[in-house]
């Protein structure tokens, strides 16, 4: 695989020109947009890889340009990038279809091994996201596992919860497969896979973020 | 009784009146204060003190109370009585008023005279009708004895424990002698000797029930005198014990202490030295902070708990290291739980932990991740720097072995730190939790 095309969206002219430096030569930068009418667009048109999403923007922020690109084309790959790291921006946006989530203080490298990661179909987990994933499926409630209609999606494994555990210490992937004795390749499923049950379970405590914010 | 000796002690200064003035200084110079005496003590110091008050020799109290002792016991009822309730000279307070003070001592003194008492009153219905108020006296005495031994100073306390190391038939468990070791002996067989034959010659119905319970007392009476230097040499062996950790306990927080505020500050000092406000700054909150702990550490600690968390209290962290040391740290914590003790020594820990990874491994940031489970709470605080060696850390940096390891296995919790030279450092703190 190549270098993947990467379109940001960003109300900060002073993000964006940091981004693009950190970024320059790494990936291939193929637009972006300050607002979410132009961005939603041109995203369409130009069909990148991966759209790197500022949350917070007037308009809607990113969970608009999110909803108006991922129903006309879900091949469009989204990580969502946001000064704070709360618990709200970060599950309303996840669910509504973004596979990863980064704060603004990340590192340059750190960054670009997400998008690549992105690109690749897997998920971006930060510490913070992955101790919120803990705290929404903490296994403490049997009465809520009754009421479960899947448990399947409603519950993780103990690997699962493992994985996260080592990321929420700050563990980087290829640490977490020594640690746990399994190959990166593992480790990122069992991530995609957490990804897709914080995406369509109907646990209460998602369910909760998300009519707070009336995307249910 | 005035003292002769003490006449010749200047008198203060005369008032307008004299002749009043003059008879009072007379009698507050001339009398030393009623107290119960150290020096020619015996037992309480009683006799001895009122000796001094009175101006007589001491033998000839102690005749009288000994006489005293011989009208149905009053004399051993006045010489406890006294014991209780007069100060003893050089302490503040009597043994009375000290337990007044102490409610847990006091209820157990009490609780021991009710049944001490009840069991009195069942037995005198039965049997020691005849034996008439020396019981009573006896009695009493021995219940105001118990309150001397609750309530007395930890000083007096040893000089009583001293007397009973002295007496042949309790003591003895130090005394080693064929001497000793028969006064306890011959008593003890003889008198459990008797209990058991009052106790195999019953007969009848009410004609058994007497000298059952005499026979049952005497025998247990005998036992006790055979058993009590075993039972008093594990008692004050466990005292000991206890005494020793508690000193052990708070040395170990007085150094974890010290370590993490003082100690951390002066580097911080040392590093701003540059900047005089910065070291100002510095100074100021350590001495604040210094001042509050050693000074009214009951309140530091009562607000911590009644408006702290775990997670707040990491936060705190976060926030004082990201200040102090202009290094990011991560924190993500997963449940939360109120703070007690062992949460506290937990925090602290990591506090500890935390700031090391900011000021020696280089790291570019910090994480510290806590999880609330049922039954445990763990902490790890993880950096990528450059790592150390265990084995080689000097003796003097006590940070690891005190602030870190020691705080948390006292609180029954576990602290393990993985390292190695370059590959970075984790420190994880375990403490289980009883189930709620």
């Amino acid at each position: 695989m190549g270098q993947p095309r990467v379109f940001l969206v960003d109300d900060h002219e002073l993000i964006r020109s940091g981004i693009r430096a950190e970024l320059a030569g790494s990936v291939d930068l193929c637009g972006e947009a300050d607002e979410v009418d132009a961005g939603a667009q041109m995203i369409l048109e130009r069909t990148p890889d991966v759209v790197l999403l500022d949350v917070h923007m007037p308009d809607g922020g990113g969970l608009e340009v999110l909803r108006r690109v991922h129903h006309v084309n879900p091949a469009i790959c989204f990580l969502a990038l946001s000064v704070s790291d709360a618990a709200e921006d970060v599950i309303a946006i996840v669910r509504a279809g973004a596979r990863g989530y980064v704060t603004k203080n990340i590192s340059g490298a750190d960054l670009i091994d997400a998008v690549y990661r992105v690109a690749a179909g897997d998920a971006v987990f930060s510490p913070r996201l992955a101790g919120f994933v803990l705290d929404a499926f903490a296994e403490s409630d049997p009465g809520l596992a009754a009421l479960s209609s899947d448990p399947e999606l409603d519950q993780l494994t103990p690997r699962e919860r493992q994985v996260l555990r080592l990321i929420a210490r700050g563990y980087a992937y290829k640490d977490i497969g020594a640690e746990l004795e399994i190959s990166v390749k593992t480790v990122e499923s069992h991530v995609s896979s957490v990804l897709r049950k914080l995406q369509l379970s109907n646990r209460h405590q998602l369910t909760h973020w998300a009519s707070e914010r009336r995307l249910s | 009784m005035i003292d002769p000796g003490r006449l010749d002690r200047p008198t203060p200064p005369t008032g307008d009146v004299p002749g009043a003035v003059e008879r009072e200084v007379i009698l507050g110079v001339a009398q030393p204060p009623l107290q119960r005496a150290r020096r020619g003590a015996i037992l309480g110091g009683v006799c001895a003190g009122l000796a001094v008050r009175l101006g007589v020799r001491e033998r000839t109290v102690r005749i009288l109370f000994a006489l005293g002792v011989l009208f149905y016991g009053a004399g051993l009822l006045l010489y406890v009585g006294v014991w209780l309730f007069l100060t003893r000279s050089g302490e503040a307070a009597s043994i009375g008023d000290r337990l007044s003070k102490k409610r847990r001592a006091l209820l157990v003194a009490v609780w021991s005279s009710v049944i001490v008492i009840a069991l009195l009153i069942a037995t005198r219905s039965l049997a020691l009708q005849g034996t008439g108020g020396f019981v009573w006296t006896i009695l009493l005495s021995a219940i105001g004895l118990l309150f001397v031994w609750r309530g007395a100073s930890p000083d007096e306390r040893t000089h009583i424990e001293a007397i009973l190391d002295a007496a042949p038939v309790v003591g003895g468990a130090k005394a080693r002698g064929t001497k000793a070791v028969a006064l306890r002996v011959i008593p003890g067989v003889v008198l459990a000797g008797i209990g058991l034959d009052i106790l195999a010659h019953i007969g009848g119905i009410w004609g058994g029930a007497v000298p059952a319970l005499v026979g049952a007392m005497i025998l247990l009476g005998g036992l006790l005198i055979l058993l009590a230097p075993w039972w008093l040499q594990n008692v004050r062996d466990l005292t000991r014990e206890r005494r020793e950790r508690v000193r052990m306990e708070e040395r170990t927080a007085l150094i974890a202490h010290v370590h993490d505020s003082v100690l951390q500050t002066l580097t911080l000092i040392e590093r701003a030295a540059g900047s005089e406000a910065d070291v100002v700054r510095l100074a100021r909150s350590q001495e604040r902070e210094l001042r509050r702990w050693l000074f009214d550490p009951d309140a530091l600690n009562a607000t911590h708990r009644a408006t702290e968390t775990l997670a707040s209290m990491l936060a705190a962290i976060q926030t004082d290291v990201e200040r102090d040391y202009a290094t990011p740290v991560e924190l993500v914590t997963v449940g939360d739980c109120p703070v007690d003790d062992d949460v506290l020594a937990l925090v602290g820990a990591a506090r500890e932990a935390c700031v090391n990874a900011a000021k020696w491994s280089g790291a570019p940031r910090v994480a510290i991740y806590a999880e609330v489970e049922a039954t445990s709470v763990s902490v790890f605080v993880r950096d990528t720097g450059r790592g150390f060696d265990l084995d080689t850390v000097a003796d003097d940096r006590q940070g690891i072995k005190l602030s870190i390891r020691d705080r948390v296995t006292q609180h029954g919790g576990t602290a393990t730190i993985r390292t190695s030279t370059g590959s970075g450092t984790e420190v994880q703190l375990v403490l289980a939790r009883p189930a709620t």
